[in-house]
């Protein structure tokens, strides 16, 4: 797994916290932990109030399910003296009518109750804006009084503790935004602006989807969530709002020549360097994301160096074209580049 | 107009038989050769209910064969994960026309098929009451329906999912004809749905047995009903829906683009508003199947008939506000979407009661365990487990986990599987000796039934599961490791064991379905209702006289004596193809309708209309203009010969009951069609009226836009003046076609000929009105929305004009007088409906944004 | 058709004809109130949106009881003489309306649990 990117990091807060949460994680896949991305494992407030919700609606699902199908048996196989209770216009109206209606009555005040307390707009929330866009994901932070705003992308990194409201539209066609763990999903719907208010309440990583079909690749569009506690959130808010690193080593900087070179600085803004392309994500420190091509594959030189040489390939129908004319060590030199974008 | 002549004389508990024995010589040769199928090539001319019916379910079924071998090449491509099996490019193709074949060309032609069939046989009519419109239906359909899924197999199919979101279907994110190809295909197959809708109703309401009234129509009858009007308020949302997409890919009227004023949403509210009752249209008819085969099987009447009829009903109106239920995740207001959620609790209930009347009154008989049975109560096992995990996804804060994720995969799967493809093979197997010389194999069946239910559970219930644990619906793939490998292995697994059960199937019908005309397999199950009488073409004999809802268990001797001839109508009184058309509330008899036999318009009428459709979709204009042309030509030739007139005068049907076999007005049963079908309009008018309002909500204070202005009040008021001259003529004209001396006055046709160039004019102005200001259809949604008021509003006076011109031909042709009149009231009808749609467009286009003034 | 079953007709779908009207009036008044951002527009001394959900549900359940007792009199009032169909629709009336009235119940509660607009 791709722990290094954190530990090499500038905060040292950070790398405790994620390592303890990438502790579970199995080596097997990009991050290979059941749960991560799960309604049945709540790590918030309003994801639990729903999961409490479900848990009453399967128990008494459950229970109803077992009473028709037990009745539906007995009618059957029972003897005819012994079930002939059952067959009148009575069992209608009590089990048909009256049954459902009294327990109906009960569960759409509870569900409307639910439905007020989750996802509820709170005072002193943190401001996270995300757009859904083919198939990736636009993150940006706003300035608050320390920091100026800055932009990455499939990615979210969420304080523990302190109430999140993330607004979200789409560019082109209509994503939905879901982080299973925190929540439901909302909508990105161009030209309109929805609103997501949720509490992370246990550090950890996460991912959320896509979950509105939004072309060709909308099974790959998928995104890192990871719940900080405050300090390491803080901090890692700091290094994302400075700009981008120089290159400390030859090879990062002819890594870099090759990115000025290539024109990728005119899709992608690397801050800090003469990169301003708008329309890609932001790579001022994708070295310090988990994963690349919207949470599908760990970060590390030899995936960047295949991403840009295979895009096409690896994720047909995104926008970005395969940069196959690159040679092996220039493709290194350009990976090398992005990954020491801490 | 002309009324029954005894219209007191009858009445339904009368217990003795209404014609004497022995029956004249040749009465029962006339029968049959009115109603004798035609032969060789020109078998594919045949319009008897019980062709068209088992040709329509034959089709049906197929679509549901090859919409489920999409889905087996799903399930193995999801299998494993990161799969190669199929691209993202073929399986986005994929899960579209899976969601849309078993949708539009399965579910639904299924059960209207079904109902073609059973329809008159259960309720002992000779044939529904426009036997063509059910052959123009069933061809449009079987045509339009295979060129459409042959896109498949040249990578041209839909790829925007069944419920074709815009943007992603617009022009910009889909430039390709794959969208056009759902837009156009399906809108027409809806077509084909409403007519037949159009037919069931007027079937249900006209053509019944004598003395099946109300409280004794079969409760599938009164599926059929509540199925055909939910289709008619349903359907035309769907329709313009699609037209107003298909006008921004074609002609750029920005309805969806945000940019541009329109709105995305816009799509999902008309898209659902159809989408939601849609399962419930396919729901009703399957309940009212098992609320006949459940008596049947338990050998007693069903258990709380009224209550039932009640969640049938009720069901038809709760299940209009369930629509934004869909669109839980959308971010509208926590209040509007609990409406929608208080609706879905609701429409809970009726389900329920529908579920303890079944068991109700399997408990009050003695079940046997047949394979229909063992496929009802297979369908109230998932069925109820679907239910439940629907009152689960009417909570909108679990909807907001569950939406888009496996969860609601599965629920769909629960619900539709269970609640209409359960009852389908329970009536396949149940229904077959009545269209068959043998009946299927109870052997077989078994297999068939088992394989497919645990199939459906193995497949199915995991995926709650796969959904919760996070896996979204409508992935070509998923990644390792997430915890969904072995669930989705195991769904896959499933998916074939269903395939296998529908394969045992094909077997059972490959060795024991043999059609039979006459000489069926009989009352197997010693079932109570009409259309286990003997039957053959002419269907029953007599139209028999019913006292009871189970008349064959209440009246023994009831197959004989039909089959004698000893009920009603036992012969033809026309000598041609005849149904006796019965009161709406207490079934008495009211007319002898002539039906129109064989005939090759339906089938041209319908493979133009296919043509011109399809070949819009591939830009061939020229040529899809042709055919559409032809089309028209075609209804035309087969509508001049409808419209009779009173061949002959009143006839004896029996009982001393003489009826007239030509009525004008009301009791027309065409009067009640184009009722219906100004329904249809009316829904497709208030959709766009709802679009306008709901454009402007998202324009609050640009309605119109900066810079836009709107025509001087003159406008309006002249074209609205035109419209009530021309509709005022057209009543003159009415009133002077009165009388009972067969009189066809020259006035009549000058004064249609006046009336058609007013109400030209009348939309004419109106259009010339807009443009002068310079309003652009293609800059602002307002002006989309203003210039698509106004062209529905032209199609509406072109139809007028066709129809105008038509009445005027039958004059000239001397079709047309004081007592036949049929043409020229339908005429009149519509046109009234056009004048009326076009009063009300202008006040909304012209007076709204006044009203407002800014807002 | 004639005038009287009309008029059966409607009485028999009195109820679900009221929540049918009920939900569109609170659908309809919750949705323009909203997009025309006036959430916080009060009437009668409570939010507008909220008032207008509870006076429409008021409104609706009148009219869903008043059919129903309607069709109930009428049942008491009913012959052995009557027309089994007539009978039959009175009978059917009665019990929409019953359902009517818990639907349209239902169908007016959020309003005392939500926020406007929100």
């Amino acid at each position: 797994m791709d722990l290094e990117a954190t530990r090499q990091g500038p905060a040292g807060r950070l790398r405790t916290a994620t390592a303890r949460a990438a502790l579970g994680a199995s080596a097997l896949a990009l991050m290979g932990c059941d749960g991560i991305q799960s309604a049945l494992d709540p790590a918030g407030g309003d994801a639990l109030r729903i999961y409490r919700l479900a848990l009453v609606m399967t128990a008494g699902g459950c229970l109803i399910f077992l009473l028709v199908t037990g009745l539906l048996l007995y009618a059957i196989f029972a003897a005819p003296e012994r079930r002939a209770w059952l067959g009148s216009r009575r069992t209608v109206v009590i089990g048909g009518l009256a049954f459902p209606i009294v327990v109906l009555s009960g569960l759409l005040p509870y569900g409307l109750i639910v439905m007020r307390d989750t996802d509820m707009p709170r005072p002193g929330a943190l401001p996270v804006e995300v757009i859904g866009e083919q198939y990736w994901w636009r993150v940006t932070y706003p300035a608050d009084q320390e920091r100026a705003a800055f932009a990455t992308a499939n990615e979210l990194v969420v304080p523990v503790g302190r109430p999140v409201t993330v607004s979200v539209t789409a560019a082109d066609v209509i994503h939905s935004f879901w982080i299973p763990n925190f929540g439901g999903k909302i909508d990105m719907i161009p030209g309109r602006v929805n609103r997501l208010t949720f509490t992370a309440e246990r550090p950890g990583i996460y991912r959320g989807v896509c979950a509105e079909f939004c072309g060709d690749q909308h099974a790959r569009m998928a995104f890192d969530v990871v719940a900080l506690e405050p300090d390491a959130f803080a901090d890692w808010r700091d290094g994302q709002a400075k700009p981008a690193r120089e290159p400390d080593l030859p090879d990062l900087a002819r890594g870099r020549a090759l990115f000025r070179a290539g024109g990728c600085g005119s899709c992608h803004e690397v801050r800090g360097t003469e990169a301003d392309g708008a329309f890609g994500p932001d790579l001022t420190h994708v070295g310090s994301r988990r994963t690349i091509g919207a949470g599908q594959f760990p970060n590390n030189v030899g995936t960047l160096a295949g991403w840009i040489a295979n895009t096409q390939h690896i994720k047909p129908g995104v926008r970005m074209p395969s940069y196959g004319s690159f040679t092996g060590e220039d493709l290194r030199a350009l990976a090398g580049y992005l990954e020491s974008l801490k | 107009m002309n009324l029954p002549e005894r219209p007191g004389a009858f009445s339904p508990q009368e217990p003795d038989r209404p014609n004497p024995l022995p029956r004249p010589d040749g009465e029962f040769e006339a029968l049959e050769k009115a109603w004798k199928a035609p032969r060789g090539l020109s078998f594919i001319t045949a319009v008897n209910n019980t062709y068209v019916g088992l040709w329509y379910v034959a089709t049906a079924f197929l679509f549901f064969i090859l919409a489920g071998i999409l889905a087996l090449i799903m399930r193995a491509q999801l299998a494993a994960p990161e799969s190669d099996l199929v691209g993202h490019d073929l399986y986005n193709q994929l899960f579209t026309m899976h969601g849309t074949v078993m949708m539009f060309l399965f579910a639904v032609p299924a059960v209207e098929a079904a109902s073609v069939y059973l329809l008159p046989n259960m309720q002992a009519a000779r044939d529904l009451p426009f036997p063509r419109l059910s052959a123009y239906a069933f061809w449009a359909y079987f045509v339009g329906g295979l060129v459409f899924f042959g896109t498949i197999f040249f990578g041209l199919s839909p790829d925007g999912g069944w419920f074709m979101y815009p943007p992603l279907t617009g022009s910009k994110y889909s430039p390709a004809e794959n969208a056009d190809w759902w837009l156009l295909g399906i809108g027409f197959i809806e077509i084909s749905a409403i007519a037949g809708a159009i037919e069931i109703i007027v079937g249900v309401m006209k053509t019944r047995a004598v003395g099946m009234s109300l409280d004794k129509l079969p409760v599938y009858s009164w599926a059929m009903l509540v199925f055909a009007v939910m289709i008619v308020i349903g359907f035309p949302a769907i329709i313009l829906g699609t037209l107003l997409l298909e006008m921004e890919r074609a002609f750029d009227w920005p309805f969806f683009i945000a940019e541009r004023g329109g709105d995305p949403l816009l799509w999902q509210h008309l898209f659902w508003f159809f989408g939601h009752p849609e399962v419930y249209i396919i729901f009703l008819p399957a309940t009212g199947m098992v609320s006949m085969i459940v008596p049947a099987m338990a050998q007693t009447p069903l258990v709380g008939y009224r209550l039932v009829v009640l969640a049938l009903i009720a069901t038809g109106f709760l299940s209009f506000g369930l629509w934004v239920h869909h669109m839980f995740a959308t971010g509208l207001p926590k209040m509007s979407l609990s409406f929608f959620s208080a609706a879905s609790t609701a429409v809970a209930v009726p389900s329920g009661i529908q579920v303890f009347a079944w068991i109700a009154t399997i408990a009050s008989g003695r079940m046997k365990l047949t394979t229909p049975s063992l496929f009802v109560i297979g369908f109230l096992f998932i069925f109820t487990l679907g239910g439940l995990t629907g009152v689960m996804v009417a909570m909108a804060p679990f909807d907001w986990q569950a939406h888009d994720s496996y969860f609601v995969v599965a629920h769909l799967h629960y619900v539709l599987i269970g609640g209409m493809v359960f009852p389908l093979f329970a009536a396949f197997y149940y229904w077959v000796p009545v269209a068959s010389k043998r009946a299927l194999s109870e052997r077989l069946g078994r297999w068939v039934f088992g394989l497919m239910f645990l199939g459906v559970n193995v497949t199915f219930l995991p995926m709650h599961v796969t959904g919760l644990i996070g896996m979204p619906r409508r992935v070509y793939t998923y990644p390792v490791g997430m915890g969904w490998d072995a669930l989705n292995l195991v769904s896959t697994v499933g998916a074939f064991m269903i395939a296998a059960g529908v394969a045992v199937f094909l077997v059972d019908l490959a060795r024991n379905f043999r059609f039979a005309g006459e000489d069926n397999a009989g009352n197997v199950w010693n079932a109570g209702t009409l259309e286990w009488l003997p039957n053959g073409n002419y269907a029953t004999r007599s139209i028999p006289a019913v006292v009871s809802r189970d008349p064959l268990w209440d009246q023994p001797n009831l197959p004989k004596d039909v089959e004698d001839g000893r009920y009603y109508l036992p012969g033809t009184a026309t000598g041609g193809r005849e149904a006796l058309v019965t009161s709406p509330f207490d079934a008495t008899p009211q007319y002898i309708l002539q039906i129109p036999g064989p005939g090759w318009q339906p089938v041209l009428a319908a493979l133009f209309t296919a043509a011109f459709f399809l070949l819009l979709t591939v830009k061939l204009v020229m040529l899809s203009v042709v055919c559409g042309v032809l089309a028209v030509g075609c209804v035309i030739w087969w509508l001049w010969e409808t419209d009779p007139g009173p061949v002959r005068p009143p006839a004896h049907i029996g009982g001393g009951i003489v009826v007239p076999v030509y009525v004008t007005g009301p009791m027309n049963h065409s009067w009640w069609a184009m009722i219906v079908l100004m329904v249809v309009y009316g829904m497709v008018f208030t959709c766009l009226i709802f679009s306008y309002l709901f454009l402007w909500l998202v324009n609050p204070g640009a309605w119109p836009p900066r810079g836009v202005d709107l025509p001087e009040r003159l406008w309006p008021v002249a074209s609205a003046m035109l419209y009530l001259a021309s509709a005022a003529l057209i009543a003159m004209a009415s009133r002077i076609l009165r009388g009972d001396d067969r009189r066809s006055p020259r006035s009549v046709p000058i004064l249609i000929a006046a009336a058609l160039l007013l109400v030209s004019g009348a939309s004419a102005t109106d259009l010339w009105a807009q443009w002068r200001t310079g309003l652009s259809p293609s800059t602002h949604a307002y002006g989309a929305a203003v210039y698509a008021i106004v062209s529905l509003q032209i199609f509406f006076v072109l139809t007028t004009l066709v129809m105008g011109l038509y009445t005027i031909a039958r004059w000239l042709a001397g079709r047309l007088d004081s007592i036949r009149r049929t043409t020229f009231d339908n005429t009149m009808l519509f046109w009234s409906y056009t004048v009326g749609q076009g009063l009300v467009g202008l006040a909304v286009v012209h007076g709204f944004p006044r009203l407002i003034g800014g807002l | 058709m004639t005038r009287r079953r009309t008029g059966q007709v409607a009485l028999m779908l009195a109820g679900l004809l009221a929540w049918a009207v009920q939900f569109t009036v609170i659908y309809g008044a919750t949705s323009t109130l909203c997009g025309l951002d006036r959430a916080d527009a009060t009437l009668l001394g409570t939010g507008a949106v909220q008032a207008v959900i509870l006076i429409t549900t008021f409104a609706a359940f009148l009219a869903a009881a008043a059919a129903l007792s309607w069709s109930l009199r009428t049942q008491r009032r009913m012959s052995g003489q009557a027309a089994p169909a007539d009978r039959f629709m009175t009978q059917a009336g009665a019990l929409i309306g019953g359902l009517s009235l818990i639907a349209i119940l239902w169908q007016g509660l959020p309003a005392l649990i939500l926020p406007a607009c929100a």
